[in-house]
């Protein structure tokens, strides 16, 4: 090992102090926001950067207020948001995971062709298909938040599907062929032995996608009746649009409380988070 | 990206056996054709009649989608929505905003978030903690994240008596900033797997061949990562490409100027949201066009792709 | 009754690649048979063809006397130890060894019965609850096997079970599978490229080469009466030592002429070799070191001492030959020596053909 001399350990200590400071700097904005969701409206354009003082705190108000703005129950679009993310990520692991399986076992033209047809649809920007799509969805009644997994399922199925098949070259065909002499049907050597096995790269996918869902905007804002479902992008944005009556304090709270399950959920899994993310990028 | 050839690949088919294949076979209706009908669904028929619709003149999607064949000929207008939407202006200016944001962005996150990755690799106290801090904001979806920093511009702004949508200038450079702030961390991310895909011994070897730490990272490390770099760098060029949400939510194109032929342009609109807005417009052939946009956007951004994954394979051979 | 038979069986892959030609195999009930030949010699298709995992071309393969040709690897009463153990990562010890009983819905207590038995039989019973990563390779082994030792199956397929380990451990295991098979009384079929395990493991050989069987044998038969050129080099370590010669007419009758030497050979069958080339067989042990001249002299060009004896090699008649002699023989490097053949163990193989003559 390098010995560390007295120079060595100052330089460190430099480093360590310098990237405290970006750090710090890194979590400002959000700190910011955080700060003034406590702030009286009036004081929150004039004075951003003030700590809130004996006239301007508000306490809990904003975030009263928040939860009811623009008519509609922030409540309702967390759950929402909820919904749609854990349908379309637990159809598209499942889905796309069984289809990845048969496509990289048998070698028939239509399994060459769906994966050829999923490696295409990666490249294809979301402009390209947003008003057929949209179209497709109302015809089909899929704008719901129960049914618009099946199209997170569709659109997304090109980049899980890749993710999967790269995972599933990895394993060791001896395996399955193990689990076929101890009498596995197909169904149940998936479920059974292959499935298990892709545990860890069920957990990027699931992470990569989550994302996307979650903070999707486009997609449901064009599938979706508004009116009736809004996911917590759609709401947000929602609000800044009817000009006039935003309430600063009240979008600063909803912001908080959109920030809050995502920063909770990142703390608990920031290491499946990180690995999942960067795992997508190689792959993709 | 990163595949290692198997040594020893077994005699019998690598990644298929008879055995496994044969029950399976008769399950595809189980394990594939569920996700390929959502498939269609959710993209094979909306591209395929999107390409179609590029050649349409309509009002509404039933007058040139379901119809007989024979009515084909009354929609179909050939190339010119293309010509239409190369000729209009604010597709122009959006695509020159694009590309101009695109060159900086790509520039600034990839040299701040190698630089970052290259100090978190240096074994300092806290690297762990600092990675989870810069990889945060990416978590944060485009909307959300575009009002933080709106709050944050309007605040220092206003002591200027000026606001973020006044003046386009701001709006790019807001935009920058609030990229990097959220893609440094991702990017930065892809950079230390980078770093640590580096081998030890090389960097060893470097050392007693007297390699002060400046020579060691351009002359050994950066070569031995020129694919993570390939890699970061059309990510962050495709994002900026596509990028949607963020642009909508921070300036929805504001400050709108009127030329001299009576054209609104918006100066801070980038190509997505140009194409999703002229879906919104209402003249007889204002889809049409609108479709075209998304047509040829679609080349461009396939086209970045393409290049990409042939620099990646060239990459990768010479390794 | 496990006997297993082959009936003409051929074997050709979808790229139009055959492995099997024309095989015709008999394993008796019990035996313990070793397929073994380098690699892509067809041995672990034979293999896998008798599990079910790989489909026949042509031809008919018996298990009892039940055609199985189109019977699933789970319906046909056989049990398979892969290469790579091929253990379920995410299931216990006791998982992997159960898995397949709790798919045939074998009662609970049945299982567990059949599963301490194993690991008792393996000494696992520690390890039941680790998962496969915290096992060493010979300790993963040893589930592998208690995972067909459960099912109690009449046939053991067995393909390369110990060329993941080292030698250490691989000598162990031999003698472990062999003590497993006479406790089981099962039929056994062992595929391995090393002549050792299957000199020291079978009780009967089967040497393959290019999809075709060379030679079915006992140990010792293939060892002092090798069919051909193939299985005579292929069987013993060191190998045998082979040398061009031709058969020549001398005073007594028939003799091998090589390089300046002349070994008489008496020889009726050889009478038809006379004029013609052959090729001298004579393993290691066989070739001599004389006190007086005898066949002919040569320098010692590398001299392996292994403790208990010495390897010599040298050069001789356009051959590179090995005597194997006693530690005690005084012969160096650099050092001149007189050689001799044991007569009584000449090999002669028909170059053209390869067959063995005598």
């Amino acid at each position: 090992m390098k010995a560390t001399t007295k120079a060595d350990k100052i330089k460190a200590w430099a480093l360590t102090i310098f990237l405290t400071g970006v750090s710090l700097a890194w979590a400002m904005p959000i700190v910011i926001v955080l700060i003034n969701s406590f702030k009286s409206k009036g004081s929150i354009a004039t004075e951003t950067f003030k700590m809130p003082t004996a006239e301007t705190f508000v306490g809990l108000q904003n975030f009263t207020n928040g939860i009811t703005a623009g008519n509609y129950n922030f409540w309702k679009c967390v759950g929402y948001s909820v919904i749609i993310t854990v349908l379309s990520v637990s159809l598209i692991l499942v889905c796309t995971s069984m289809a990845a399986w048969y496509i990289t076992r048998v070698n028939s033209k239509f399994a060459k062709l769906v994966y050829t047809l999923c490696t295409f649809s990666m490249i294809v920007p979301f402009q390209m298909v947003q008003y057929t799509l949209s179209n497709t969805a109302n015809m089909l009644h899929l704008d719901t938040p129960y049914t618009i997994p099946i199209i997170y399922l569709g659109f997304g199925a090109g980049m899980a599907i890749f993710m999967f098949t790269g995972f599933i070259k990895q394993i060791p065909l001896e395996i399955e062929e193990a689990a076929v002499v101890d009498g596995c049907s197909p169904v149940q050597t998936f479920f059974k032995v292959v499935l298990p096995m892709l545990a860890p790269s069920m957990i990027s996918v699931g992470i990569l996608e989550a994302m996307w869902v979650w903070n999707d905007y486009l997609l449901p804002y064009l599938v979706l009746d508004i009116t009736k479902y809004r996911t917590i992008p759609i709401h947000i944005q929602y609000l800044r649009g009817s000009y006039g009556s935003v309430d600063m304090g009240a979008s600063m709270a909803l912001i908080i409380l959109a920030l809050l399950p995502v920063i909770i959920i990142y703390l608990f899994c920031q290491k499946y988070i990180i690995k999942g993310v960067a795992a997508g990028a190689v792959k993709g | 990206m990163f595949k290692k050839k198997k040594a020893n690949a077994p005699a019998v088919g690598a990644h298929r056996s008879k055995l496994i294949t044969r029950p399976m076979r008769k399950m595809v209706w189980i394990f594939l054709i569920p996700t390929f009908l959502c498939f269609i669904i959710g993209f094979v028929w909306p591209f395929a009649s999107g390409v179609y619709l590029s050649f349409c003149e309509f009002k509404l999607i039933r007058e040139a989608l379901f119809i007989p064949i024979s009515k084909v000929k009354d929609v179909f207008v050939g190339f010119s929505n293309y010509v239409r939407a190369l000729q209009d202006p604010s597709f122009r200016k959006a695509f020159f905003y694009t590309a101009e944001y695109a060159v900086a962005s790509v520039l600034i996150i990839n040299v701040i978030s190698f630089f970052l990755a290259y100090l978190l690799t240096l074994k300092i106290k806290g690297s762990n903690i600092f990675r989870t801090v810069f990889f945060m904001p990416n978590l944060i979806g485009g909307i959300v994240l575009s009002y933080i920093w709106l709050l944050i511009f309007n605040g220092i702004l206003i002591h200027y008596g000026t606001y973020l949508t006044e003046n386009a200038t701001f709006g790019f450079w807001g935009l920058i900033i609030l990229m990097a702030w959220q893609q440094i961390g991702y990017m930065m991310i892809i950079y230390i797997a980078g770093f640590q895909s580096v081998s030890e011994e090389i960097l060893e070897a470097a050392r007693i061949d007297g390699a002060t730490k400046w020579q060691t990272l351009f002359k050994v490390i950066v070569p031995n990562m020129m694919t993570t770099i390939s890699v970061c760098m059309f990510l962050s060029l495709t994002n900026s490409f596509k990028l949607y949400d963020q642009n909508l939510a921070l300036t929805a194109g504001a400050p709108v100027i009127t030329t001299a032929e009576g054209t609104q342009i918006k100066m801070t609109e980038m190509l997505a949201l140009n194409i999703s807005s002229s879906f919104g417009k209402i003249n007889a052939w204002a889809k049409g066009t609108a479709q075209a946009k998304a047509v040829i956007f679609f080349l461009l951004v396939a086209a970045i792709s393409l290049i990409q994954l042939k620099v990646t394979r060239d990459k990768e051979v010479q390794q | 009754m496990a006997s297993i038979s082959f009936k003409n069986v051929n074997k050709t892959y979808e790229n139009g690649k055959t492995v099997i030609d024309g095989l015709n195999l008999d394993i008796n009930d019990k035996e313990f048979v070793v397929l073994v030949g380098p690699s892509g010699c067809g041995k672990s298709t034979t293999l896998r063809m008798i599990a079910g995992l790989e489909d026949l071309t042509a031809g008919e393969l018996y298990i009892g006397d039940r055609l199985v040709n189109n019977v699933e690897p789970k319906d046909r009463d056989i049990a398979f130890v892969f290469q790579s153990y091929a253990l379920y990562p995410h299931m216990t010890v006791y998982d992997n060894m159960a898995f397949a009983l709790t798919l045939s819905k074998t009662p609970k207590d049945e299982i567990d019965r059949r599963v301490r038995e194993a690991a008792q039989i393996l000494e696992l019973e520690e390890y039941l609850e680790r998962k496969p990563k915290a096992l060493s390779g010979g300790q993963r082994q040893r589930v592998a096997l208690g995972r067909a030792i459960v099912r109690n199956p009449k046939v053991f397929l067995l393909d390369e079970p110990l060329s993941n380990l080292d030698a250490k451990l691989r000598a162990g295991m031999r003698a472990q599978i062999s003590s497993l098979h006479k406790r089981l009384g099962t039929t056994f079929v062992y595929v391995t490229h090393d002549q050792t395990e299957a000199m020291t493991m079978g009780d009967r050989i089967c040497v393959m080469k290019a999809g075709y069987i060379q030679q079915y044998d006992t140990p010792q038969e293939l060892y002092n009466h090798p069919a051909n050129l193939f299985v005579a080099g292929f069987i013993g370590s060191p190998q045998m030592n082979f040398i061009n010669a031709e058969v020549v007419k001398d005073a007594d009758g028939l003799a091998l002429k090589f390089a300046n030497s002349i070994l008489p050979i008496s020889l009726e069958s050889l009478a038809a070799y006379e004029g013609k080339k052959v090729i001298i067989g004579i393993r290691p042990e066989h070739v001599k070191v004389s006190a007086v001249p005898a066949l002919f002299d040569a320098k010692v060009d590398i001299c392996e001492n292994m403790g208990s004896e010495k390897y010599l090699y040298f050069d001789y008649a356009g051959s590179r030959l090995i005597a194997r002699v006693p530690s005690e023989e005084e012969a160096v490097v650099d050092s001149d020596i007189h050689v001799d053949f044991d007569r009584n163990k000449i090999h002669l193989f028909d170059p053209v053909t390869e067959k063995a003559i005598i």
